[in-house]
C-alpha cells in the first residue's frame, strides 16, 4: 500500500490507535496500567469521572486505544467505508474514553441496539450512527453496578438489563428527538440520552440512591495531553497535504456548509479537505485553552477529540468560533466561572450548536453560544450525570428555542431558477 | 408496505415538493407507484433548465446509506433552505431523467427496506 493510500485508509484511525497504545506504555509500566485499567472498569463513570485521575494516564490511554480498536474492528467486519458521521463517532468514543466510557459499560448498550435491529428486521449496521454515539449513556451501566452500593449479584444484572434496554429504545427515540431541534444540535443522541437519563435520575432519586458520585479531575498531565492534542492535529494536517498538496485551495468550499445534521464532509469535500478541517478544529480547541490559561485533564481532552471528530460531521472554524466566543462571553459576564471543569468543557462542546451560526450568521451564533453556556449546568442537574453528552442535552434546548423563532423571522423568497 | 416505509415515502414527497416550489415550479404532476418491494416517485415538470436538473441529479445520485436513514429520516421534509435535498439523496436508490418535447420526467426509485 502506497503511503498516500495508507494515510487515506480509515482517516488515520489505526495510526491513532497504535500511537495511543504505544504512549500508554511510555507513560506507565504494564502492571500500573493493569491496576489503573481495573480501577477504570470499576469506576461508576458518571459525569465527571476523570479516568486520568482514577487510573493514571497510561491506563487511560490504554482504555482509549482499546475502545478505538474495538470499534475499528467492528466497522471493518461490518464493511463500512469511512464517512463523516462514522469518523466523528469513533473520535467521540475515543474522547469520552478519557472520562466515562470503557469496554465494559458500552457493550450492553450495543447489545440493546442489536436487539432493536432484529425486531425491525434490519441489519445492525443500519443503526451504526446511533451505535457509535449511544455509549454516551454507558455510565448508567457502571453506576448501577459500582455506584449504588448494591451487592454485585443485584447490581450486575440490573446494570446490564438497564443498559440493554436503553440501547433498545435509543434508535427510535433519537430519530424522534432530531425533529425537536431540526438538526441544529450536532449531539442529537446526547439530547435523546439526556431525556432518558433524566428519567433514570428521577427513579433512582425516588429510591434514595445518592447520585453524586463524580469526582475531582487531574491536571497533572496537562503538558502531555497538550502535546498529544497538538500531535494528533498535526498528524491530520500532514495527512491532508500528503493526500492533496492543493488542499488549502479547496478548503474554503467546506466553510460554506451550515453544518446542519446530517452533513458529511468526507462525502461532500473529500478526505484531504476534511482532514485539514479536523486539524484546524484541533488547533482551535487547543488555542482556546492556552489563551484562557486552562489546563487539560481527561474531560477536556475528551472535548478536544470530540471537536476534532466533528470536523468531519458539521463543525468548522466559521461556524464554531462564534458559538465558542458566545460561550466565553457567557462565562465572563455572568456569575459562572472557568474554575469549574464543567464550564471549561462547555467552551468546547458548545460547538454542538455550531450549525446555528452556520445558518444564521455570527451574531446569532454568539447568542446561541451564550444561551448554551448558561443552560448547561442546569441540564446536568436534570439528567444526573448519566448522559456524558450533557452539552448535547443542553444544546437540544438551545436549538429548539431559537430555530422556530429564527425560521419565522428569516424570510427566504422562492427563486424562479428552476424553469 | 409497512407503516414506517409509508411514513418515509410521504416525507420524501413533501421534501421534493418543497424543493421544487422553492425553486419556482408552480405546475407539476407527482405520481407514486408502490409495490411491496419498490416505490417509484414520478415527477412531471414543464420547461426545466438543464442546469437545475443536472444539479439535482448530482445531489440525488449518491450511494444509499441506511445508517443515515435510520438516524435522520425524521428531518426530511423540513427544509427551510432551497439548496438542500442532502438527506433524501441517501434514501433513494436512483434518479432517472427523461426528456420529452416539452416535459421533463424525473423518476425516483427506492427499494423498500422496512418490511
Amino acid at each position: 500500500m502506497k503511503i498516500k493510500e495508507f494515510v487515506k485508509y480509515k482517516m488515520l484511525l489505526p495510526v491513532i490507535f497504535v500511537a495511543l497504545f504505544g504512549l500508554s506504555l511510555v507513560f506507565d509500566s504494564p502492571s500500573n496500567i493493569y491496576t489503573g485499567y481495573i480501577n477504570i472498569l470499576k469506576s461508576p463513570s458518571v459525569l465527571i469521572s476523570d479516568y486520568v485521575r482514577i487510573g493514571g494516564l497510561g491506563a487511560t490511554l490504554f482504555n482509549v486505544a482499546t475502545i478505538i480498536l474495538f470499534n475499528i474492528i467492528m466497522l471493518k467486519r461490518l464493511g463500512f467505508k469511512m464517512t463523516g458521521p462514522i469518523f466523528a463517532g469513533v473520535l467521540t468514543i475515543a474522547g469520552f474514553s478519557f472520562f466515562g466510557k470503557n469496554i465494559f459499560n458500552t457493550l450492553p448498550i450495543y447489545l440493546g441496539i442489536y436487539l432493536y435491529a432484529k425486531t425491525q428486521r434490519l441489519e445492525f449496521r443500519s443503526f451504526m450512527i446511533v451505535v457509535l454515539f449511544s455509549t454516551g449513556i454507558s455510565p448508567i451501566v457502571s453506576f448501577l453496578i459500582f455506584g449504588t452500593g448494591w451487592p454485585l449479584y443485584i447490581g450486575v444484572p440490573i446494570g446490564i438489563i438497564v443498559g440493554t434496554f436503553t440501547g433498545f429504545i435509543l434508535p427510535a427515540f433519537s430519530a424522534h428527538t432530531i425533529r425537536f431541534h431540526k438538526g441544529y444540535n450536532l449531539y442529537n443522541i446526547g439530547f435523546a440520552m439526556g431525556i432518558i437519563s433524566m428519567l433514570y435520575a428521577v427513579i433512582l432519586h425516588s429510591f434514595n440512591v445518592n447520585l453524586n458520585v463524580g469526582g475531582p479531575t487531574s491536571e497533572a498531565y496537562h503538558s502531555e495531553l497538550l502535546l498529544i492534542s497538538l500531535g494528533l492535529s498535526t498528524l491530520f494536517l500532514v495527512g491532508a497535504f500528503m493526500i492533496d498538496p492543493n488542499v488549502l485551495k479547496k478548503y474554503p468550499h467546506l466553510l460554506k456548509s451550515t453544518g446542519r445534521l446530517v452533513s458529511d464532509f468526507i462525502r461532500d469535500y473529500g478526505k484531504a479537505v476534511t482532514m485539514l478541517n479536523v486539524a484546524f478544529m484541533g488547533y482551535i480547541s487547543v488555542a482556546v485553552l492556552v489563551i484562557l490559561n486552562l489546563e487539560i485533564n481527561g474531560p477536556v481532552m475528551g472535548g478536544i477529540l470530540t471537536v476534532m471528530g466533528f470536523g468531519a460531521f458539521g463543525k468548522h472554524p466559521k461556524n464554531a468560533l462564534p458559538v465558542m466566543f458566545g460561550a466565553w462571553l457567557g462565562v465572563t459576564i455572568t456569575n459562572y466561572s472557568l474554575d469549574s471543569v464543567g464550564m471549561v468543557i462547555a467552551l468546547l462542546f458548545v460547538t454542538a450548536v455550531a450549525p446555528i451560526a452556520g445558518r444564521y450568521g455570527v451574531i446569532i451564533g454568539v447568542l446561541a453560544g451564550f444561551i448554551h453556556i448558561i443552560i448547561t449546568p442546569l441540564a446536568y442537574v436534570f439528567q444526573g450525570g448519566f448522559d456524558l453528552y450533557n452539552n448535547g442535552f443542553a444544546a437540544g434546548f438551545v436549538a429548539a428555542l431559537m430555530i422556530p423563532i429564527l425560521e419565522a423571522i428569516t424570510k427566504q423568497k422562492p427563486e424562479e431558477d428552476g424553469q | 408496505m409497512s407503516k414506517q416505509e409509508i411514513k418515509i415515502i410521504t416525507k420524501i414527497i413533501r421534501e421534493v415538493t418543497l424543493y421544487l416550489m422553492m425553486h419556482g415550479f408552480k405546475d407539476f404532476i407527482f405520481e407514486s407507484k408502490n409495490t411491496a418491494k419498490t416505490t417509484q416517485l414520478i415527477i412531471t415538470l414543464d420547461d426545466t433548465k438543464p442546469d437545475f436538473i443536472e444539479a439535482m441529479q448530482t445531489k440525488m445520485n449518491r450511494e444509499r446509506q441506511m445508517e443515515i436513514e435510520t438516524y435522520g429520516w425524521e428531518l426530511i421534509g423540513d427544509i427551510d433552505q432551497k439548496n438542500e435535498l442532502e438527506i433524501i439523496s441517501l434514501l433513494i436508490d436512483s434518479m432517472d431523467v427523461e426528456y420529452t418535447q416539452s416535459k421533463t420526467i424525473i423518476t425516483l426509485t427506492r427499494t423498500n427496506k422496512y418490511l
